[in-house]
Formats: structure tokens, sequence, C-alpha cells
């Protein structure tokens, strides 16, 4: 039998099923978080950030990633407050400076409001999300595939940079990673730090509706949690 | 020479994962770093994933994956240090020895390291070789020191 509990997200009323994340339920509801680390059959690690929101108690808030936050009676919740819209910008502005050549990535910055990128592009191709490193964690139990170093060092491999015998080369870790998605025709290059005309289009689009699900392109890219279910 | 083998290091700790970190470090304090084969001994002797016991190993700054030199030389590269130059002398010790830190030379005679606290901060910038420390640093010691280091494995032969 489930339970439900009442949470208050952007002022809506929802009746979520107790043990989801705040994520999960808002999405279920039709408020759009941006986020990219989550999965749905995957347990969430927060590593993106970029699903922060404001969780009030007592009259104070706490900025916190809404994936690794479960729902509780009574909670409020602001998902696109000034302060959380300013900071999610940020973090969408350093995913693109250090991976800009992905759809994922271009679509996420267009929904956060990235209009200019303050950052030296870096032109990686892994933003550590960490879902491949996941589905083969969680789901295949191979753990065939791992975060190698620390810092600025930090990258997934395989142990010892040889793929092992017991990696069945399923491919799951290539179908979540969002860096497979091919960007659009005018990716963002270095010295040119600025989205290019499509993008900028839709830019309107974000900024009507920035808390519904309007059910963009990014979510099919990345599996999004609404199209999944 | 080794004092303890893989077997002993193991004794009374198979199939713990909890142990890893002591393992590795045992590990490193006898041979010096920890090679693949002994992370995969280790791997099936504690029964932890060889990508965990491998991501662990790589994490920490504290384990070493190759052998070092017979000649380790660490530098401080702490605040203390590094207002007062540490930046050059890992320079020195780089451009002299041609290798990058946390690797070494070809002949095996020198590795370098840097840390980020040796906690003798009113001597610095401190470079240690072998354990000994070296005071008030300068990139000219520090070439006489390395040369000094060479000669006396060129004659020890």
């Amino acid at each position: 039998m489930l339970q439900h509990v009442n949470v208050n997200i952007d002022g809506a009323n929802i009746r979520a099923v107790r043990g989801t994340s705040v994520l999960d339920a808002a999405i279920e509801y039709g408020i759009c978080i941006p986020h990219l680390c989550h999965v749905p059959y995957l347990p969430d690690i927060g590593a993106c950030r970029l699903c922060i929101v404001e969780h009030v108690v007592n009259g104070r808030s706490n900025v916190t990633t809404s994936c690794t936050l479960n729902v509780e009676e009574g909670m409020v919740i602001l998902t696109n407050t000034d302060k959380i819209r300013q900071l999610r910008r940020n973090l969408a502005e350093l995913l693109v400076a250090q991976a800009p050549n992905s759809r994922a990535i271009q679509d996420i910055a267009l929904r956060c409001g990235v209009k200019e990128v303050r950052y030296p592009f870096r032109n990686e191709d892994c933003v550590l999300c960490g879902r491949c490193v996941r589905v083969c964690t969680e789901v295949w139990r191979a753990r065939a595939i791992g975060f190698v170093g620390r810092g600025k060092e930090r990258h997934v491999d395989y142990p010892f940079g040889i793929r092992p015998e017991f990696c069945k080369q399923c491919g799951n870790c290539v179908q979540v990673c969002p860096m497979t998605i091919p960007p659009c025709d005018g990716p963002m290059k270095p010295g040119e730090e600025y989205l290019c005309g499509k993008c900028e289009s839709q830019l309107m689009l974000a900024d009507e509706t920035p808390d519904h699900c309007v059910w963009c392109k990014l979510g099919e890219g990345f599996t999004c949690g609404r199209y999944v279910q | 020479m080794p004092s303890q083998t893989l077997e002993q290091i193991l004794e009374g700790r198979r199939s713990q994962p909890n142990q890893l970190i002591e393992v590795l470090q045992d590990i490193q304090a006898n041979y010096g770093y920890i090679s693949e084969e002994a992370m995969q001994v280790v791997s099936k002797g504690l029964g932890v994933p060889v990508m965990e016991v491998y991501r662990v190993a790589s994490f920490y700054t504290a384990f070493r994956l190759k052998p070092s030199g017979k000649n380790v030389l660490t530098m401080c590269m702490g605040t203390a240090c590094h207002v007062r130059g540490a930046r050059l002398l890992l320079d020195q010790a780089t451009g002299q020895l041609g290798v990058k830190p946390r690797e070494v030379t070809p002949d095996g005679l020198f590795s370098i390291d840097h840390v980020n606290c040796l906690g003798a901060c009113a001597l610095g910038p401190i470079v240690t070789e072998n354990g000994t420390y070296h005071h008030h640093m300068t990139p000219g010691k520090l070439r006489k020191l390395i040369g000094t280091l060479s000669h006396q494995a060129v004659e020890g032969k």
C-alpha cells in the first residue's frame, strides 16, 4: 500500500508517494526542474547540481539538490526563485564551458537561460555526471568502469585502463551518456562564447515558462524523467 | 626487500572489504608502490571489485601506482613554502631531471613528488630527499643536491 504525503512545490499542493524524491514528484506533476545526472531507474547521487531547489524550513531556505531530497509531509519547496535561477544558470554555464559540443548540454543551458558563457571553454568530452558508472554498477553489477583519480584528474576509466573480460560491451554506458547526442548545427566554439541564433530563438520559451515542463527536446535526448514515465 | 608478502598482509583480513585501505597502506609500506597484480590479488582476497580497488588507490595521493626512484625528492607546496618560491624549486627539479612530478627518471634514480605541507613551515621552502629534510632551499642548492646524489649513485655502482 503506497503511502502519500502532501508537499507544496512552487505553491502547488502535490500528493506525492512517500519515499520518492522531490525531483520525481515535481516532474510527475509537470513542474520542470532541469536535471542532468538523474536517471529514473538509477539511485541519485546529486552530481550535476542542476536540480537545486530552495527547501523552506521555518522561514529559512536551504539550497539543496532535489534529486537527493525525499518528500516529507508539509514540505515547502521553491524551484524557481531568482536565487535558484541565478545559481542554476551559473552551473549550466560551467557545464557548457566543460563540454559545449553536446546537444544535451546545450539544451540544458538553454533551459536554464544561459545567454553568454563567462568561462573559458575546455571542450572536454565528459562532464563527470556519473551516469555511465552508475548504470554499470547498479543495473548490471558489472563495475567495469568507474571514476579514477581525484580533483581535476578525475575521469571515467576501466580498471588499469584496459577493458576487463567481464565487460560484455552491452553499450548501456554509451546509451545514457549525455555527450553522445550530436550537437546542433551551430555549436559553441572557443572564442565564440555565446548561443547561436537557433538556440537564442528558443530562449523565449524558456523565459516565458521557466517552471513548466514543456516537453522540450532536451528530455528526449537524455531520457528526462518525463519521457521515461 | 619486502618484509611481508601479499599473502601475509592479507592474512586474517580476507573477505573484509572494510580493510581495503589498511591493506593498501601495508602493501605501499612493504613494496613502495601498489602494482596492478597486487590490486588484483587484493580484489580477490577482500572480495572487492577490482574497479573499486583501483578507484581507491588512484584517489589517494598517499598511494603510488608506479615504483618510485632510488632517491625520492619531495617538494613542499604548502602556503608558506609556496610564497617563498616552491614553484621555482619544482621547476628546477623537473627541468634538471626531465620528468614530471610523480614520475621516475628513465635510469630509475630520481622521482619527484609534491605534497601540500611537510609541517615545517618556518623552515621553508622545504625539500626532503628520502626522508631527510633540507630547509631554506633555493634552486641553486637543489641543483647541487641533485648533482651530488647522482654522483653518489654513479660512484656507488
